[in-house]
């Protein structure tokens, strides 16, 4: 059982609070099999519902430590993902770079927000975006042969871009499902997995 | 001094190339030199060595040598290696600083392989800048801003950036080097407190901003390192204020003689009206406790929360307070009117999330402390989860209390200027951008 609800505890780990329908969307699975894994972790007091959200509590991020650093030891995959972390923080500056280009667009030599009625520039924006998930993939797809899980962010990532690429112009960086968000949560899934704490202070 | 070689220019007041060869930063210098001003002696190695080095992946023939004898004649027993294209590229390039004799020519190869950097190549393509430029390369005597008790370094606006008031607006570190004021990694002190503590460089560099302003016809910003006593300018920049600020600094200089009527109107875009109509934080009227990084425009006032659960369980408006925010943060935030971070620029996690959700965002606190108690300000003082702060996300002020807000420029700054552009038109009535429009049609014609 702790192995198949692993990807719900850990979603919320990654992800924070989460509607049952997110939670599905992220995990890749239905909405039947993801209630059924909370009320199991919900038994095991590892989750808790505010206001229609479900996220961990602090016996669930407890067990979600525990799990993950045991699965990624039984994989022998810890300095695999120490590179993969390397390289994916060599592309983080750059994620931020284009997320902050699609809101703030230069204008007269001034930053003013993006309200998206310059089709070229953001086409040139959308199209470093795609440049950057083509660089990301190979990381992926080394993380996702030891780590099946990581594999959901490769497509996730892919469907966010293909969506912002047909005009829905939010999942670039608006909402939880947006490339931007599935990115940082990436980012918080490589920290989480080597039990590194994402500030020192 | 050696003369001009193939590869090295020397840094001196005469120094007069094109941009793209020399960067903007050593013509920056230069202007500097011939106003009199005290900059560090310098070289500087062309953008032309970058884009052969670049393009046959070696060194070009002759550079070693010319450069080996630039850094002899500095006499310094250590260098400063900054990058200086033709064009800006924020915190892109690389820079090596206390660079002792022997490992000058490496660090000029770091610095010419940052052209080439991933994250360099797509701000280039952003922003529509060629990959064949290259870029320049400054090499300087260093000079210690943490040498004595007489030695700092800071930056420094010959006016407030955020409102255009004609005051010094820019931060100081008393006996520390320049790099801990520019990357934000130690709280800094108000620019004012140079008056107090040096006041022989508070009024050379006063002076200096003054003479600047002149040349340029525009505020500038100024970045210095002041060594036992000694004043020494290291970059120059033209402010280019926008919204507001800009709106106040064209009817100013044109007040002061420094532009014609015509030639304020003309800096003036209707872009910056539409900036001077987003809400700040009259900063006059309020305790401002913190400064950081203005992430995301506009004014909020709430309790300060310091994790997301009490920004989503505590009643009443809160201003989200983090070390840095990560997706968890995201619930936080949008039961926020407001987010605040210690780390991060305008690009950080927390930035881009306050942005979409249409939140003021401050980020980049240098020497805030959070905890589940409360935050400890970069001066000290110590605020309890509860107490109400106003930020502004445009300055990236925080002050105590719920601060009075502004919306256009303070005064009559604007109303003279649109007077002005009545008087140019002939016309009058209509909105402030029709009105604005219709004085550039006259003096600006086929724009």
């Amino acid at each position: 059982m702790a192995t198949t609800n692993l990807l719900v505890l850990h979603t919320l780990r990654c992800g924070g609070y989460a509607s049952v329908s997110r939670l599905a969307a992220t995990t890749g699975q239905t909405e039947s099999e993801v209630e059924s894994d909370l009320i199991d972790l919900g038994v095991e007091g590892l989750v808790t519902r505010v206001d229609g959200s479900w996220g961990l509590t602090e016996a669930g991020r407890a067990a979600d430590t525990e799990r993950v650093a045991a699965e990624l030891e039984s994989a022998g995959a810890r300095s695999m993902v120490n590179r993969a972390l390397k390289r994916f923080l060599a592309l983080n500056p750059e994620l931020l770079d284009l997320s902050a280009a699609w809101q703030l667009r230069p204008v007269e030599g001034a930053s003013v927000l993006n309200d998206h009625s310059d089709a070229e520039y953001d086409a040139r924006v959308l199209t470093l975006f795609e440049n950057l998930d083509r660089r990301v993939a190979p990381i992926l797809a080394e993380l996702s042969e030891a780590l099946p899980r990581f594999s959901r962010y490769r497509i996730r990532l892919a469907e966010a871009l293909q969506r912002a690429g047909e005009g829905e112009l939010a999942y670039v960086a608006d909402g939880t499902a947006s490339y931007h968000a599935v990115w940082a949560e990436l980012h918080e899934d490589l920290l989480v997995t080597l039990g590194m704490p994402r500030w020192t202070r | 001094m050696p003369g001009t070689g193939r590869w090295l220019r020397p840094l001196t007041a005469e120094l007069a190339a094109p941009a793209e060869v020399v960067g903007a930063k050593a013509l920056g210098l230069a202007m500097l030199m011939r106003l009199g001003l005290p900059v560090p002696p310098a070289w500087v190695v062309t953008s032309e060595a970058c884009r052969s080095y670049l393009a046959a992946g070696r060194w070009p023939d002759g550079l070693r040598a010319e450069l080996a004898a630039a850094v002899r004649d500095l006499e310094a027993p250590t260098v400063s290696v900054r990058s200086g294209a033709s064009v800006s590229m924020p915190g892109m390039m690389d820079t090596v600083l206390d660079v002792a004799r022997g490992g000058v020519a490496p660090a000029v190869e770091t610095v010419f392989a940052s052209w080439k950097a991933p994250r360099a190549w797509t701000y280039r393509e952003l922003h529509g800048i060629s990959h064949d430029l290259g870029t320049a390369v400054v090499v300087q005597a260093m000079i210690h801003g943490d040498r004595d008790e007489h030695s700092g370094s800071g930056v420094v606006f010959s006016r407030n950036p955020n409102t255009g008031e004609p005051v010094a607006y820019g931060d100081v570190l008393f006996t520390r080097p320049g790099t801990d004021v520019v990357s934000g990694t130690a709280p800094t002190l108000p620019i004012e407190s140079l008056a107090d503590r040096e006041p022989g460089v508070w009024a050379e560099l006063t002076g200096a901003l003054a003479l600047v302003e002149r040349e340029y016809r525009d505020t500038c910003y100024l970045e210095f390192t002041y060594c036992s006593g000694e004043l020494w300018l290291l970059q120059a920049r033209r402010g280019r204020y926008r919204g507001a600020a800009g709106i106040r600094v064209a009817v100013d200089l044109a007040d002061e003689g420094v532009l014609d009527r015509s030639g304020a109107l003309c800096r003036v875009s209707a872009t910056d009206l539409d900036a001077a109509r987003v809400a700040r934080m009259d900063a006059a009227g309020s305790r401002v406790v913190a400064r950081g990084v203005g992430a995301s425009a506009g004014v909020a006032a709430g309790r300060i929360a310091t994790t997301s659960e009490s920004a989503v369980s505590m009643r009443g408006p809160v201003v989200l307070i983090r070390p840095e925010t990560s997706p968890h943060d995201v619930r936080g935030l949008a039961a926020s009117v407001g987010v605040v971070t210690a780390t991060g620029g305008p690009a950080s996690h927390a930035a881009v999330v306050a942005r979409a959700m249409g939140r003021p965002a401050v980020v980049g606190v240098a020497g805030l402390a959070v905890s589940d108690a409360g935050i400890e300000l970069p001066s000290g003082e110590r605020l309890a989860a509860g107490t109400v702060v106003t930020i502004d996300g445009g300055s990236g002020e925080v002050a105590l209390g719920e601060a009075p807000i502004l919306t256009g420029p303070a005064g009559d700054h604007l109303g003279r200027l649109l007077g002005w552009a009545d008087e140019v038109s002939g016309r009058s009535g209509g909105t402030d951008v029709q009105r604005l429009a219709a004085a550039h049609a006259v003096l600006r014609p086929g724009d």
